[in-house]
C-alpha cells in the first residue's frame, strides 16, 4: 500500500472510530439534514472540495482539525484552538453562538436549538467526502 | 410659467409620445435585471445565495446582509477585480405599433469592496435609443462606508453611511420601488417612484445615515438634492425629466425584519417631503410621501421559494399655484397613491414566475390631468424566467444567463378602460389594452 493510501485508510478508520463511538447517542437523518445544511450553512459554506465562500468548505469537516483548510483566511481566534471537528465538537460548537463557543471569530451563527436539526446536520456533514 | 404637471394638462403630450414613454417604462421594468458576478466572485458566494432567482434585484435576506454590511464581504482570497457586464437582448411585442428585437441595454457594473468598511455599486447603463444607437448614462450609485460589529446595550450594531441617486435604491429589504423596479407607470406617480414622470431617480445625489440594531432593527435618516441640469445632461439624460430644484428634502426610512432562516418577514414605514420648483423658476409645490410596506419569504430548503410583498405609498400635495386653464380652476391641493403587490414563486432557485398588481390613483384634477382628470391607472406584469447558472453546482459561477418572458397588461389609464386618450370624431381610439405588451429578454452577465 502506497504512503498516500496507508493515510487515506488510516483517516477513515478514525473517521469510522469517531462516528461509531458517536452515533448511539445521535443518530440524525442525513438526508434531512441536507436541507437543514441549505437553510442553515449553505450561504456561507460550500461542500464542494477547494471552493471557499465567506466561510471555508466544508468538505472533509468531521474529523479534520480545526482552521485547516490552507487558502482560508481563519482569524486568530480559531487558529489559536487545537480542537479537532469530531461529532461532538461540531455539536457543542454549533448550539450555541458561533461568538459565545469561540470568542473572536468571524463565524455570524446564532446557533442551531434544534437537537434533531443538529444530529441530523451533522450526520449530513459526515457524507461530505 | 405653469408647472410642468401644469403644462401638461394644458398641452397634452402626443399619442405617440405617450406610448414611447410607457414602452420605455414598461421595458425598464421587465428588463431590471441586475447581475453582479463581480459580487460572486468576491465572496465565493453563488448568485443564488443573495437571489432566490440567481439573478436580481430581489434578495434574500442573506442578499440583504451584504448590502447592508456595503458589499464589503469576502472569501478572503485577494483583491477581485470589481467590474461585471451584463447585455441584454429584447424582442418586444406591443399590442399597437410594430415588433422590435434589439440588444436594448448593455450594462457596466463597477461594484465591490475597497476595504473592509468601504464598498459599492456603480451601474453605467447604454440604452438602446433607436436608429442603432445608444443613450449611455450614470444608471445607480450606492457608495457606502459601514462600522461593523458594534455593540450598544449588549446587541450588535452596525452603523453605515450610504452615498446615492435614488431614495429607497440603497434599502435593504429591496421593497422599495427605487430598489425593486417595480413602481406604477402612469400620467402620475409619487416622488419614491422611479416610474413617475419627473422622477427624482438618478437625478439627485443624496446622503444617508443608517443604523441595523440587533440584527432585526433598521433606520435610516437622509438628504437629497437634485442635480442641476447641466450635470443631468452630462451623465446622460434628457433635461425634459428634470425632477425640478428641491429643497428641504428629507428622507426617513424604519423597518423591523426578522430572519428565520427558513422564512423571512419585515415591516417598515418611509417617508420623503421636498419643497419643488418645476419648472426650477416656477412656484414651490410641498410634496410629502408617507408609505409602508410588508413582505414575507418561504425560503425552507430552497427548493421552492415564495416572496411576497406589498407598498402602498400616500404622497400629499400642496401646489404652489393654482391655474386656470379654460374656466376651470386647479385644484390647489392633491394626492397620489402609488400601491404595488407582488408575489414571486421560484422552483430550484432557477425557475420563477412574478405576478405584480400596480395601482396608481390621485385627487381627480380636469386642469392638471386633461380631460377625464382622472390619473388612476391600473397596470399588471407577468412574467416568467430561468435563470440557468449562479448555484453553488453551476457548471460557472464567474457568469450567468436570464431568459425571460414577459407581459404588461393595462386596464385602466387615464381613469378609463376605452378611449383613453378621448380621441376627436372620426379619429382612431386608444383603449387601455392597446399599451399592453409582451417581450422575451434574454440577459447575460459575466
Amino acid at each position: 500500500m502506497s504512503k498516500l493510501n496507508m493515510s487515506h485508510g488510516l483517516r477513515l478508520a478514525a473517521m469510522a472510530t469517531l462516528v461509531a463511538a458517536w452515533a448511539p447517542a445521535h443518530a440524525g437523518d442525513a438526508k434531512a439534514g441536507a436541507d437543514v445544511f441549505k437553510s442553515e450553512c449553505a450561504e456561507c459554506h460550500a461542500v464542494k472540495e477547494g471552493r471557499n465562500k465567506k466561510g471555508p468548505s466544508l468538505f472533509g469537516i468531521v474529523g479534520r482539525p480545526s482552521a485547516s483548510v490552507t487558502d482560508y483566511a481563519y482569524s486568530d481566534a480559531l487558529k489559536s484552538r487545537q480542537w479537532t471537528w469530531t461529532p461532538e465538537q461540531l455539536h457543542t460548537y454549533l448550539s450555541q453562538p458561533a461568538k459565545t463557543a469561540n470568542p473572536g471569530t468571524k463565524m455570524k451563527y446564532d446557533g442551531l436549538t434544534d437537537a434533531k436539526q443538529l444530529d441530523d446536520l451533522i450526520s449530513y456533514l459526515q457524507t461530505l467526502h | 410659467m405653469l408647472p410642468l404637471t401644469n403644462r401638461r394638462a394644458t398641452r397634452r403630450p402626443p399619442t405617440l409620445f405617450l406610448l414611447g414613454s410607457l414602452a420605455l417604462l414598461l421595458f425598464l421594468a421587465s428588463t431590471a435585471a441586475q447581475a453582479i458576478p463581480a459580487y460572486a466572485r468576491q465572496t465565493g458566494a453563488a448568485c443564488a445565495d443573495c437571489h432566490a432567482g440567481s439573478y436580481g434585484p430581489a434578495l434574500t435576506p442573506y442578499g440583504m446582509r451584504f448590502k447592508l454590511g456595503g458589499y464589503t464581504d469576502t472569501d478572503g482570497q485577494g483583491t477581485k477585480i470589481p467590474l461585471s457586464m451584463q447585455l441584454t437582448e429584447t424582442h418586444n411585442a406591443p399590442a399597437r405599433g410594430d415588433s422590435t428585437t434589439q440588444l436594448t441595454e448593455g450594462d457596466l457594473y463597477l461594484a465591490g469592496r475597497l476595504t473592509d468598511q468601504v464598498g459599492g455599486f456603480v451601474k453605467i447603463e447604454a440604452d438602446h435609443s433607436g436608429h442603432n444607437t445608444y443613450n449611455t448614462k450614470l444608471s445607480n450609485l450606492d457608495l457606502r462606508f459601514v462600522a461593523k460589529e458594534l455593540k450598544l446595550v449588549g446587541k450588535e450594531l452596525l452603523l453605515g453611511v450610504s452615498v446615492n441617486n435614488s431614495p429607497g435604491f440603497n434599502d435593504p429589504i429591496g421593497a422599495l420601488p427605487s430598489a425593486s423596479f417595480l413602481g406604477p407607470a402612469g400620467v402620475t406617480g409619487s416622488l419614491l417612484n422611479p416610474s413617475s414622470p419627473n422622477s427624482l431617480a438618478n437625478r439627485v445625489i443624496g446622503a444617508s445615515v443608517y443604523a441595523l440594531y440587533d440584527s432585526n432593527w433598521y433606520g435610516e435618516l437622509g438628504s437629497y438634492r437634485s442635480l442641476p441640469t447641466s450635470q443631468q445632461d452630462h451623465l446622460g439624460y434628457n433635461i425634459n425629466g428634470d425632477p425640478g430644484r428641491l429643497s428641504d428634502t428629507g428622507y426617513a426610512r424604519f423597518a423591523y425584519m426578522k430572519d428565520m432562516k427558513r422564512q423571512f418577514f419585515s415591516a417598515g414605514v418611509v417617508a420623503l417631503t421636498t419643497r419643488r420648483q418645476l419648472p426650477r423658476s416656477g412656484p414651490t409645490d410641498d410634496l410629502t410621501d408617507l408609505g409602508y410596506d410588508l413582505t414575507y419569504q418561504y425560503l425552507g430548503n430552497r427548493e421552492h421559494i415564495v416572496q411576497l410583498a406589498y407598498v402602498n405609498i400616500l404622497e400629499k400635495r400642496d401646489y404652489g399655484s393654482a391655474p386656470i386653464v379654460g374656466g376651470i380652476a386647479a385644484r390647489d391641493r392633491g394626492n397620489v397613491h402609488d400601491q404595488t403587490m407582488s408575489v414571486t414563486y421560484t422552483f430550484k432557485q432557477s425557475y420563477g414566475v412574478t405576478l405584480t398588481h400596480f395601482k396608481s390613483t390621485g385627487s381627480r384634477d380636469p386642469v392638471r390631468y386633461g380631460p377625464s382628470g382622472d390619473p388612476d391607472t391600473t397596470t399588471n406584469l407577468i412574467s416568467v424566467y430561468w435563470t440557468p447558472f449562479g448555484k453553488d453546482n453551476s457548471y460557472t459561477s464567474i457568469a450567468n444567463l436570464k431568459l425571460a418572458a414577459t407581459w404588461f397588461r393595462f386596464t385602466r389609464f387615464n381613469g378609463r378602460e376605452n378611449d383613453i386618450f378621448f380621441a376627436p370624431v372620426g379619429a382612431r381610439r386608444t383603449d387601455a389594452g392597446d399599451l399592453n405588451a409582451f417581450s422575451v429578454s434574454a440577459s447575460i452577465a459575466f
